[in-house]
């Protein structure tokens, strides 16, 4: 069985990137071809910053996504449209809003919510961390 | 193919929720998705009439109900018990339901997304 996980509560303000960081680690331990992706929606999409700095005695939640998706090849996708109003934004994108900065953190990738369709129509079970 | 209900339980006024929920269903609709909502809660607010919101208060979302039909999204839920909500001052295409229909809603699609 694969799933796909949707996030979309706030890395600040739920524990949604918390809870599912623990949900995939657990599912990959024991099923390694258990995760199909990982789709961020709503503020759930600032865990792709790669200018946000956490306290160094905390948890860098978005470093331990990026292991995830280095270690078991597990795409992160962010909802492009959700994550551009935040100000999480790509080279393309950067380039397009005639910006001089990005700011998506690597092994993040910017896709539009199609992706998401894709991917429910693909796994067998979608679980939302909100 | 999955069908999907979509769940507003946020003010549409309190963030951005109500609106990328609502994001989200149109576009389950144009891949064509079987796609129904459900309302609740503080998100009731996006059904009354004469809602008239400034740039600071955001987009005026229930102007997006009367394009509901054009994306094959037909059904859109509420819980008959909200008594305060008179069918005179709501967006008529809301279908109220018992509360044994309502408790039953959650378990008749193979996904629900809470927003």
């Amino acid at each position: 069985m694969q799933y796909t996980l949707l996030i979309t509560g706030s890395p600040y303000q739920t524990k949604a990137c918390h809870s599912g960081l623990r949900f995939i680690k657990a599912a990959l331990s024991k099923y390694p071809d258990s995760i199909k992706g990982v789709f961020f929606y709503e503020d759930a999409v600032l865990i792709g910053s790669q200018i946000a700095q956490p306290p160094r005695d905390e948890i860098n939640l978005m470093k331990a996504w990026q292991d995830i998706a280095q270690q078991h090849n597990v795409p992160l996708y962010l909802c492009i449209a959700a994550a551009v109003r935040r100000g999480i934004i790509n080279d393309t994108e950067s380039r397009r809003y005639e910006l001089e900065q990005h700011t998506l953190a690597e092994h993040f990738q910017l896709e539009g919510l199609g992706t998401l369709v894709d991917l429910m129509n693909t796994t067998n079970k979608i679980i939302q961390f909100r | 193919m999955k069908h999907t209900l979509i769940h507003l339980n946020t003010s549409p006024y309190a963030n951005l929720a109500c609106k990328e929920g609502l994001d989200l269903a149109l576009v389950l609709a144009t891949f064509e998705q079987a796609v129904d909502l459900c309302i609740s809660g503080a998100a009731l607010a996006l059904l009354t009439d004469n809602q008239q919101p400034t740039a600071e208060h955001g987009k005026n979302l229930h102007k997006l109900l009367a394009g509901l039909e054009f994306y094959d999204i037909e059904n859109l839920y509420i819980e008959k018990a909200n008594t305060w909500l008179k069918d005179s001052n709501i967006w008529p295409g809301a279908k109220p339901l018992e509360e044994t229909e309502w408790q039953a809603l959650f378990s008749q699609y193979q996904q629900v997304f809470r927003f």
